[in-house]
Formats: C-alpha cells, structure tokens, sequence
C-alpha cells in the first residue's frame, strides 16, 4: 500500500513540529537550528520535519515545513506530490494570521491540495477559536478545526478532518478505468 | 565581546581572502544555521538571501543524514550541476558556509582554502 503524504505548515510558532513529534509513531527526524533571531524560542526548522503514523489502516507521512518565508522553496519541495495540507496557525498569535494566510495561498495556487487549518494552543484561555479563523480566512466552519498540538488525540482529530475531507470531493475510481494510474499498481499488487 | 560591525569586517576579510586565493568562484557566503545571511561576495546578482536559506537547509538536512547514517558531525557537503558546484561547509555551531564554484575547480585546493576559512569563520562566530 502506497502512503498517503501529508504536508503540515504554517507560521513560526504554529506547533508543525510538535504536531508531527506528537502524532508520529516512528522516530522524527527533524533539522532544527538554533533561532538567531527573536522568535519565540531557542530553535527552529530549517529543512523538514518527517514523522509516520498509521490512521485507520491507512500508513500516513508528515512533512513538516519550516515556518519562515526565506525557506519558501522547501514548501514547493515538500508538497510535491503531496495528498492533503495541514495549516497550523497558533489561536493566540493574531499577528501571524496574515502570513499565514499567504503560506495558504502560496501552496494552494501551486499545488491545489485539499486542506484543513488547525488552530493550536486551543489550551490556552486567551486564544482565538477555530469559527473566527474560520470567517477571517472566509473558510467553511468544518475546514477549521481547534486542537491542542501537544495533544496526542486532539492532532490525530485534525488528520481526521483532512482525510475526510479529502475523501469527500474525489470520487471513487473505478479500479477497471485505464485512466487510473494507480490500477496498474492494484492489479501488480494484488 | 566584538562588536556586531567588526564581527562582520572579519567574516567579510575571510570571505575575500577565499576569493583572492581562488579568483575562478562564483561567489561565497556566511549565513547563520537558521538561514539568515551575514556577509557575502557574489560577483553577480545571485539572491544572497536565498542561498543563505538553501545553505542552512543543506546543512541541517547534511546533519541529519549524518546522524542517520551514523557518518559523525557534519564537515561539508556539496550539490553539483553540469555547470557548477556548491559546497557547504559546518563552521562551528552557529553558522554555515556557503561556496559556489565553476565546474573544472582544482578542488583539492578549494577545499583546503575553504576548510581553513571555515575555521576562521567559526572562531568570528
């Protein structure tokens, strides 16, 4: 069975390295460096973070991105190929909401994925909620879900969100259709 | 503690040194390990901001390569093309060099050159 390849991005700070170390079930590798400038905390990403887990019998792999602009041709290099995008923006980081609306359309207009946002440290008690994200990013309220990235359950939700969100507009293939790349694969498999 | 301006003049100086040394590169930059340029000299309009990201990418995917594959620390790594080649060199903990070459280089010298400024590049930091 082929895995399905996640991308998780958003601004610095977001928690797209947390929501990877907490649901993967695999060892992250992880390329941190140590933060020259004031954001927040001693390092941050500056290649990927990769971490796997199985979700209802499906085998998922997290690409982590870094979260500053300067590294924006690693989220092209990421999402190549890619089956569905997490956006994680922090619920009480207002200033980082626009860019993190500009990584959403930046990936979205290269390569139109499916995507959910997760709005993190929903912990907290001054944060904003998943509906205000979702009228300022003029999204559907189902596309914007809250969690707690430390939370194993509360991440593995957000997965839930993506996959079915994912299953929903695509219809299924006939396994007989020439057209499906991936027949060729079931029939050699099977 | 050296002052910021001064630090800058001797990474400068060293990235020149290298140049003088080596007259056929391209270019050569230091950048710190989360991708932030601090001194460089490209003799075209290559974007230093861009290559200082790339260079902190290298290194820190070189890292993890590395610590994979049980090969030790990191000392450089490189990306060929057929008409150049970048090479990527640890300096210290908190910064990179970065050295674009045309294709053809004496490389055993370069990376004598480069290894040695490198050292001088970690000293600064």
């Amino acid at each position: 069975m082929i895995p399905m390849k996640l991308v998780v991005s958003g601004p610095v700070g977001a928690g797209k390295t947390t929501f990877v170390q907490t649901l993967s079930e695999t060892p992250v590798v992880s390329t941190e460096a140590d933060a020259s400038e004031d954001i927040g905390k001693a390092t941050t990403t500056v290649a990927f973070d990769f971490g796997t887990l199985v979700l209802d019998g499906t085998e998922l792999h997290l690409y982590g991105t870094p979260g500053q602009d300067r590294f924006d041709f690693m989220w092209d290099v990421l999402c190549e190929g890619a089956l569905g995008l997490v956006l994680l923006v922090a619920g009480n980081r207002p200033q980082d909401f626009l860019h993190a609306r500009h990584i959403l359309e930046f990936i979205t207009s290269r390569n139109p994925v499916p995507f959910v946002v997760g709005v993190t440290r929903q912990d907290l008690n001054d944060v904003w909620t998943p509906q205000d994200i979702a009228s300022y990013f003029d999204l559907p309220a189902e596309q914007v879900i809250g969690l707690q990235a430390t939370a194993p359950d509360s991440a593995r939700q957000v997965l839930i969100r993506l996959l079915e969100a994912q299953l929903t507009p695509v219809p299924r293939l006939d396994p007989n259709s020439q057209l499906d790349p991936n027949s060729q694969l079931d029939k050699e498999t099977a | 503690m050296t002052a910021p301006a001064s630090k800058q003049q001797q990474l400068q100086a060293t990235l020149q040194s290298l140049r003088t040394s080596l007259p056929e590169l391209r270019g050569a930059l230091v950048a710190t390990t989360d991708g932030l340029p601090i001194a460089q000299t490209f003799s075209d309009t290559t974007d230093s901001n861009r290559v200082a990201a790339m260079a902190a990418t290298a290194l820190g995917l070189g890292k993890r390569i590395n610590d994979t594959l049980g090969t030790g620390d990191l000392t450089e790594m490189s990306v060929s093309g057929v008409d150049g080649q970048v090479y990527v060199y640890a300096t210290g903990r908190k910064g990179v060099l970065a050295v674009v070459t045309p294709t053809g280089m004496n490389l055993g010298l370069l990376h004598m050159e480069a290894r040695d400024a490198a050292r001088t590049v970690a000293l600064v930091l």
